[in-house]
């Protein structure tokens, strides 16, 4: 219906801005592609030649353009760095990270949301203040900090686990799986401490609400009132902010995935921004943004499954 | 009552406290009634006098909510015998609860669960009490839809309840509390957040269930006028505490103690302007002398002049938020309000009376027609003319929460149109504004207060001080009084009158209480769907009632008189149909008859 | 003056003892400490875990790790601080206006910030960084940009929930013009959300750069910071792991804190406690 066809609309326009600041961003670093290509010290009519044929002293706008319609083709470019196209590149590196992002997602989801709907239960008795004091710590340490610990505890102390690396689950799941699990874990464990907090809120709310004094007038008890009755009404906020926060997840995968040499799209993308890689960064940090974008055009769509409130309206 | 009947609820002594911040705070402090099976009895008080939390305590549902029982017994006649519900343990309660005592709620709006069916929220309980099949439980809950006489009962079941109106949902809200045929039915507040016309639908319709199963109500609010209307017996709490208890004859007729006097003082009750030509302020217990009556000046002359104000706010929707619709909230209304006169403009919600006084401030843009202030223009005006203009009118909101600027003083407040207009510099200005709260009767401390140090009718009186800062010729009242406790509201009609009697000031009084209005207008005006349907004098429009709307609108409101019940047991009124029109949609001009001089009545039909 | 009851919990007083604290040793440290105890280095001591000597033990060049870590509260604080102050600067001015202004304006702005949005901050902060050059203040600018759109949006939604307050409408029918109306009435009831979620943003532009500076692309040497500290820490994590976990736990104690605080400080301010009826 007309709800979901407009953010479809608002997506695409969404995606044309995203790619225009991408080039607007990436273009202002001083020094460029041919420069990087044949190294600082090298003879500046050859670099002048090379400029001219790489189309780099047209307008921005033309440079921009020419971007575009290259990527609608299917050519985006070849990396610096790694000196292959870039498309193939981002396919692989992006399963990489998609991996580890669902995975550190659903272990959230399932710990976060019986937590959060617990220590709502029971307000400023023991199992709140636990919960929320856990909670509190896991909002409050930097990822690559739980990365750290991970590392020190199962790789090193118990040797449970591969520190580094990624193999590629179409080889070998189990491994690619064992390699997945650490960088997963610290991921997830500070989104989990916040997607308790936030889901512990928004149940307090609901659990204020008047329709539950009336399921409870009803003669219901409570577990009823608080995991049918509640519950089917948080669905909706804790899954918009899940969605919001695979933006947040998608920044510290660069952080993640460099401590464990984890080679997804956060490590490719840290190797371009470190090498000024800008093609590669114009490509990784373009894919990025979009794919967020569209996480949250799916969370929106949901909504509208799980709201019946949209659905009809 | 005969003696030898056992109460079906004896409560003893109930005392529940809540935790503070600084220690408990006495809820209930010490409350002891009965009611008998079969009788109805009211439980009456203003905000805070632990009415609520006397029923809730009943349910022991006040636990959910932070407070707890600390003395006294509440006894229930359960099918298996009394039990002392302050005591019983939860399995107990689970039983009781939806099953031999049902409870309805006040906010209709947020009563049911947005994300279940009707049918799934109604058959719930009856599965649970029952043991009723899937089937048998949905078969009973349209049983249950048919009995609170809800129109299309089979599509209701599969609706949303975002799908119903305030009214349908409260009917939903009170099949499910007759499911299983409770033996006590427990109504807080539950008619307050409806119109008036739905108000009378499901008094009636809680009187008929009553008769018909034979149940107890013990009925909760602060509406005298409801009250008269439906008690058998009445209980008065204040402050936690028990006043008086009578039948309510007694009660209204013979009060005994000061507060239930007071408080049946500042009780407007309909018909008892009937013969008086002005409005009369309230007689009200401590008050010194009678206050001052406005007088109408011998000739009136006009000062605010209306001419076919039409309204429109557009609906955004579909592909590109295009305006599919357009809400028609204000539809060709034209009156006149003289010097020193008040007109009520009445309705029920969605009718267009606050829109209406909002385009006439220009708070909200007027889609055409005029408007002229003492024969100025105010249409036209641009947005530095515009603010002059308000010299001449301002508004007083309905929110007194919301009226005024948290973190400012009130004095800085109510002193802010002195210098925006350049009324006043320099120490004047500081004179004038406690001139200002002197004429509110506030006290000039208050003044360095800031808003949340006030109450609700001490707020309203400020709101009212700032409207009389730039000394304009015309208030408009948007439900002033509405969100204040009876007693408050009297006092502050009273200063209206008193401010209109000194200095001559014009009222536009919105509001959808018949019975206030009935005391300070001079004139009144009927709204129903965005156009104005009846206008005269207060005399001609109450006691002559043309419209069809007017008159049943007048037979639904509630007299607070236990002698004249009109509130009966089948009472029906047309649903009132939204102002939503599609696109291009023109409708016909308004046209009048003149039944009586200055008596108008709609000729169009509006539904 | 009694402290809000929100305070009063074992959160509030924790989180401001915590903040206090570490806003002291920001500001005087390094007045405190010379410089050279944290510069000198004792080769003979290199990596040696806690002792009387070293309390919290030296990292790899034998630099004392407790005095490096007071002397980086500074640098940490500031350039959160600045980062915060910058973000206020441009996204106050930005929401107001989305706020205010129109539906036109408001839709262009939004949408800007919205697109903004999906970018994820640390994304786009590493990405101003690295173009602009890493340094101390490039770290400052980086951030607070990537932290704009997000404050920039929260202070329109509370500008667009107080426009439509009836006292901002008798401010106007009292004569108010546009920019009184703004500066008298809007701006101080938004400032309480706006502090909030300053406090809330501070603690995030401590972990982004501690973050940043872990990449390299943060705070470059000779200037200290913890972000720095770890990254210098990561090759000798099994031999000394209180390398990594000394300025880990400093940044992990001061964004405690600030939490701790904001979430006592948003408790204090909810408008649900004004207003006694």
């Amino acid at each position: 219906m007309s709800y979901i066809l407009n953010r479809i609309l608002s997506m695409l326009l969404t995606l044309f801005l995203i790619s225009a600041i991408t080039f607007a961003v990436t273009n202002i670093l001083p020094g460029d592609v041919a420069m990087m290509i044949m190294g600082t010290q090298s003879n500046p009519e050859a670099l002048a030649g090379l400029r001219e044929s790489l189309g780099l002293n047209d307008p921005l706008l033309v440079q921009y353009g020419r971007w575009i319609g290259g990527m609608l083709t299917g050519d985006w470019g070849t990396s610096l760095v790694f000196k292959e196209p870039i498309a193939p590149l981002l396919l692989q590196k992006m399963t990489a990270s998609g991996l580890i992002v669902l995975f550190s997602m659903s272990i959230a989801l399932i710990c976060a949301v019986p937590l959060g709907v617990w220590a709502a239960v029971h307000p400023n008795r023991w199992q709140d203040t636990a919960s929320s004091s856990a909670a509190l710590l896991g909002v409050s340490l930097p990822d690559f900090f739980w990365g750290i610990m991970m590392i020190l505890l199962f790789a090193r102390a118990l040797h449970w686990l591969p520190s580094s690396g990624f193999v590629d689950p179409g080889e070998d799941l189990l491994l690619a799986f064992r390699h997945a699990l650490l960088p997963s874990l610290a991921l997830g464990l500070g989104l989990m401490a916040h997607l308790t907090r936030m889901t512990r809120a928004t149940m307090t709310g609901i659990l204020n609400q008047e329709f539950i004094r009336v399921a409870r007038a009803k003669g219901l008890g409570e577990r009823t009132v608080v995991w049918r009755y509640g519950l089917a009404n948080a669905v909706g906020p804790v899954m918009t902010v899940a969605g919001l926060q695979v933006g947040y997840l998608f920044g510290s995968i660069i952080v993640i995935e460099s401590l464990f040499n984890y080679t997804g799209m956060g490590w490719l993308t840290y190797q371009a921004l470190l090498n000024r890689d800008i093609p590669l960064i114009q490509a990784s940090v373009f894919v990025i943004a979009a794919v967020v974008m569209l996480a949250n055009l799916i969370v929106d769509l949901l909504y509208v499954l799980v709201d019946p409130r949209i659905r009809l309206s | 009552m005969l003696d030898d009947v056992k109460p079906l609820v004896s409560i003893d002594n109930l005392r529940v406290e809540f935790q503070g911040e600084d220690g408990p705070i006495v809820g209930v402090e010490d409350v002891s009634f009965s009611i008998a099976p079969g009788e109805t009895v009211c439980v009456v008080g203003e905000s805070g006098s632990g009415k609520s939390v006397t029923s809730l305590s009943l349910m022991r549902l006040v636990e959910f909510g932070g407070g707890k029982i600390t003395g006294g017994k509440l006894e229930f006649a359960s099918a298996g015998g009394v039990i002392d519900v302050a005591h019983a343990d939860d399995d107990t309660m689970r039983a009781i609860r939806g099953n031999e005592i049902g409870m309805i709620f006040q906010e209709p709006m947020t009563s049911l669960n947005p994300v279940f069916t009707v049918e799934r929220q109604m058959t719930d309980g009856l599965r649970m009490h029952l043991g009723l099949s899937a089937e048998a439980a949905s078969a009973r809950a349209l049983e249950l839809l048919k009995q609170v006489r809800i129109p299309e009962p089979e599509r209701r079941l599969k609706q949303y309840p975002h799908e119903l109106s305030g009214g349908m949902r409260q009917r939903v809200v009170i099949a499910m509390a007759m499911a299983c045929e409770p033996r006590l039915l427990i109504a807080d507040e539950p008619t307050t957040a409806l119109d008036v016309t739905i108000q009378a639908e499901i008094l009636s319709l809680i009187n008929r269930l009553k008769r018909e199963t034979g149940m107890a109500v013990l009925f909760i609010t602060h509406d005298m006028a409801v009250v008269a209307q439906v008690a058998d017996r009445v209980v008065v709490m204040c402050r936690g505490n028990l006043v008086e208890e009578g039948a309510v004859e007694e009660i209204f007729e013979n009060p005994k103690q000061d507060y239930t006097r007071a408080l049946l003082a500042a009780v407007p009750r309909l018909g008892e302007m009937r013969g008086k030509p002005a409005p009369e302020p309230m007689r009200l217990i401590g008050d010194d002398a009678a206050a001052p009556a406005p007088v109408l000046p011998d000739k009136p002359e006009p000062l605010l002049e209306v001419s076919n104000l039409t309204t429109r706010y557009p609906v955004k929707g579909g592909l590109f938020r295009r305006t599919v619709a357009n809400v028609h909230a204000v539809e060709d209304v034209s009156f006149t309000i003289n010097k020193g006169e008040t007109l009520a403009l009445v309705g029920e919600s969605g009718c267009g009376k606050s829109s209406c006084g909002r385009s006439i401030l220009r708070l909200s843009e007027p889609t055409s027609g005029a408007v002229q202030l003492d024969k100025r223009d105010i249409i036209g005006l641009g947005e530095r003319d515009l603010r002059r203009a308000w010299r001449d009118m301002q508004m007083v909101f309905q929110d007194p929460f919301a009226s005024l600027n948290p973190y400012m003083r009130l004095r800085d407040q109510v002193a802010e149109p002195l210098r925006n207009f350049d009324l006043a510099r320099g120490s004047e200005v500081e004179d004038r504004v406690a001139g200002l709260f002197d004429r509110v009767h506030l006290p000039r401390s208050f003044m360095s207060r800031f808003p949340h140090e006030l109450s609700g009718g001490q707020r309203q009186r400020v709101a009212i001080a700032r409207a009389l800062a730039v000394r304009p010729k015309l208030i408009i009242a948007d439900e002033a009084v509405s969100a204040l406790d009876v007693s408050v509201q009297a006092q502050v009609l009273n200063l209206m009158m008193e401010l209109q009697a000194e200095l001559g000031i014009s009222f536009l009084f919105i509001s959808h209480d018949m019975a206030v209005v009935e005391r300070v207008s001079h004139r009144v005006g009927v709204m129903y769907r965005g156009r104005l349907v009846e206008i005269g004098t207060r005399a001609q429009v109450f006691e002559n009632a043309q419209h069809s709307y007017t008159k049943s609108l007048m037979s639904a409101v509630p007299i607070a008189d236990p002698t004249r019940r009109t509130i009966g047991e089948e009472m029906n009124f047309r649903p009132i149909p939204s102002p939503l029109f599609p696109l291009g949609h023109e409708p016909d001009p308004s046209e009048y008859t003149e039944v009586a001089p200055g008596h108008l009545v709609l000729k169009n039909t509006v539904s | 003056m009694k402290l809000p009851a929100a305070f009063r919990t074992s959160k509030g007083l924790l989180g401001t003892a915590l903040v206090l604290v570490i806003l002291l040793i920001a500001v005087f440290a390094p007045m405190v400490i010379p410089v050279d105890w944290t510069t000198k280095m004792d080769m003979r001591a290199r990596l040696s875990p806690p002792t009387w000597a070293h309390p919290l033990g030296t990292d790899q060049l034998g630099r004392d790790l407790m005095y490096r870590v007071l002397l980086g509260a500074r640098t940490s604080i500031v350039i959160a601080s600045s980062a915060v102050l910058m973000s206020i600067v441009i996204g106050l001015p930005l929401g107001l206006i989305s706020g205010y202004a129109g539906r036109t304006t408001d839709n262009v702005l939004m949408r800007l910030v919205d697109t903004l949005l999906a970018f994820p901050a640390l994304l786009l902060a590493l990405t101003i960084s690295a173009v602009l050059g890493p340094n101390l203040q490039n770290t400052i600018i980086a951030i607070g940009i990537a932290f704009t759109p997000f404050l920039a949006r929260i202070i329109r939604g509370e500008a667009l929930r107080v426009a439509q307050m009836p006292y901002v409408e008798a401010a106007r029918t009292a004569g108010n013009s546009d920019l009184r109306l703004i500066l008298r009435h809007i701006l101080p009831n938004i400032m309480p959300a706006v502090i909030v979620q300053s406090t809330i943003s501070l603690a995030f532009a401590i972990l982004a750069e501690a973050g940043l500076s872990f990449l390299g692309l943060g705070t470059q040497p000779p200037d200290a910071s913890w972000g720095l500290m770890i990254q210098a820490s990561r090759d000798y994590l099994d031999r000394a792991p209180w390398t990594a976990l000394v300025p880990g736990a400093a940044v992990a104690l001061t964004v405690l804190g600030l939490n701790m605080f904001g979430d006592a400080l948003r408790d204090a301010l909810d408008p649900r406690s004004k207003g006694a009826s």
